[in-house]
């Protein structure tokens, strides 16, 4: 390797990270978090049997699940503002994201909560407990553990998805690695060096995952 | 104290109940016999509405109630009055032995914590488990678990405990340490019913035996009504193929 590609990676491997430490992360925790929020809820509304809401979550996992990502961030960004609606490149890969890690990770937490045996409602029922208390205090905390190592993998996945934010013009990592790599004709090591960014970061949530399996094993 | 009138349980097409029969005073312990399918479970899951009856009249304390048409009001102020144990122990299994007993009283009952505790502890003593408040159930045996099942059933003070098949799932060796603890129980007067295949407990333990079969009691009595002088043939039978097997 010469000096002039040792520079040009030292100083871009720098800028590469802020980014991601800027942007890329943020917009993952973000997004995640209001996801979780979001399934959580559409979860529930199924699981419950409540009548229109459950329609409701249905149709919205149907459509989410059944449209690309990449689709639905053109349409908020690019396609909403001829509807008179503007929302800024950012804001709108955390609506995208958020709504699209919700309808998956809704799905995972609705199978944990029904893999939860019937009995633990009847015994909560018998010690005079009632269906929220039940929910809440029992069938979510075991269903929680058993989706934990799914979600983890969605949010595994939203990490990397987040590159993808780069094509509304959102300066991600990506974004930065993409202008450099044009700057300085070093495509090959540029995109090799983003990818090894994402992998730190994909490396040190899988090490979190595993120690956190651990803590929520109950014996 | 309870009774119950006609209660009768479809499951589609198929009559699991056909027109039950029971009353129960203060401090019975009533067992209930019968084959597999002759609807014991049923039974039991409807005077605790896991199963709703199609039919029936239940009197609980002077209370008189349509089983065919309970609010949900209703359904719970029975359930305060009850507790129940089932086969597969069904513990909370997020929770330790001590939280599975104060759940329901610190929730529920929106008893404090603290007296939650005290009470929850004597439970636990009271059915020899006091070196095990921090364990999970996946920690426990069988037996320990049915017993935590048994300590929380009783930590309300219910008027009644219904028992579906408490040592079923057990192995052998380790139903003698529940039925301990049911005969303590029984010996201290709380009123039980118990669905059971322990010939010995039912003949020892229990002030009435209940046969059942095809959904309808063939025959009650005392301990030694039905295991002496039982009228009914199929009663007979049923015991006969019992001692068969021992
Ligand atoms: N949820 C259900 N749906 C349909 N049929 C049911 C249901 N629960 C029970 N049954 C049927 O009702 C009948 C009585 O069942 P039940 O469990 O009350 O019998 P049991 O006397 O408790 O038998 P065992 O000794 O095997 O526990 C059986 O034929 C069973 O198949
Ligand atoms: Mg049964």
């Amino acid at each position: 390797m010469n000096d002039r590609l040792i520079e040009i990676l030292t100083s871009s491997f720098f800028e590469i990270l802020i980014q991601g430490l800027k942007v890329t992360i943020p917009l993952t925790i973000i997004s995640f978090a209001i996801a979780l929020v979001i399934a959580l809820l559409v979860a529930i509304v199924q699981v419950a049997n409540i009548k229109v809401a459950k329609q409701v979550a249905r149709f919205y996992v149907w459509i989410i699940r059944g449209t690309p990502l990449i689709v639905q961030l053109f349409i908020v960004f690019f396609g909403l503002p001829s509807l008179g609606i503007v929302i800024d490149a950012f804001p709108s890969a955390i609506i995208v994201f958020s709504i699209n890690t919700g309808a998956y990770a809704s799905e995972t937490i609705r199978a944990a909560i029904e893999a939860v045996p019937n009995s633990q409602f009847e015994a909560g029922y018998c010690v005079g407990m009632n269906y929220v208390q039940i929910m809440y205090r029992i069938i979510l905390p075991q269903a929680m553990r058993t989706a934990f190592p799914p979600l983890s993998n969605s949010l595994i996945g939203l990490v990397k998805d987040t590159s993808l934010a780069a094509s509304i013009t959102v300066v991600d990592m990506f974004l930065v690695a993409q202008r450099v790599a044009a700057q300085t004709y070093e495509t090959f090591a540029l995109y090799m060096e983003v990818a090894l960014v994402y992998l730190i970061f994909c490396t040190v949530l899988t090490k979190l995952q595993t120690v956190m399996e651990k803590r929520l094993r109950m014996d | 104290m309870l009774e119950i009138k006609g209660l009768k349980k479809k499951f589609d097409d198929l009559e699991v109940l056909k027109g039950i029969d029971l009353s129960v005073k203060k401090g019975d312990v009533i067992s209930i016999l019968g084959s597999s399918g002759s609807g014991k479970t049923t039974l039991l899951r409807c005077l605790n509405f896991l199963t709703m009856a199609d039919e029936g009249e239940m009197i609980f304390d002077d209370v008189h109630y349509d089983l065919a048409r309970m609010s949900k009001k209703e359904i719970f102020d029975i359930r305060k009055k009850t507790a129940f144990v089932f086969q597969n122990y069904a513990l909370f299994i997020n929770k330790t032995a001590l939280e599975n007993v104060t759940e329901g009283l610190i929730v529920a009952r929106k008893m404090d914590k603290k007296e939650a505790i005290t009470l929850a502890k004597e439970a636990l003593d009271r059915v020899g488990l006091s070196d095990r408040y921090d364990y999970y159930p996946r920690q426990l045996s069988g037996g320990q678990q049915q017993r935590v099942a048994i300590a929380r059933a009783m930590v309300y003070r219910p008027e009644i405990i219904y028992f579906d098949e408490p040592t079923s799932s057990l192995d052998p060796e380790l139903i003698g340490e529940v039925l301990s603890v049911m005969r303590d129980l029984a010996q201290s007067g709380m009123t039980m019913i118990v669905v059971t295949h322990e010939m010995n407990f039912a003949k020892n333990v229990s002030s009435k035996v209940i046969f059942m079969e095809g959904g309808k009691i063939v025959e009650e009595g005392t301990a030694k009504e039905i295991f002496e002088e039982a009228k009914e043939e199929r009663t007979r039978r049923f015991l006969a193929s019992y001692y068969d097997r021992i």
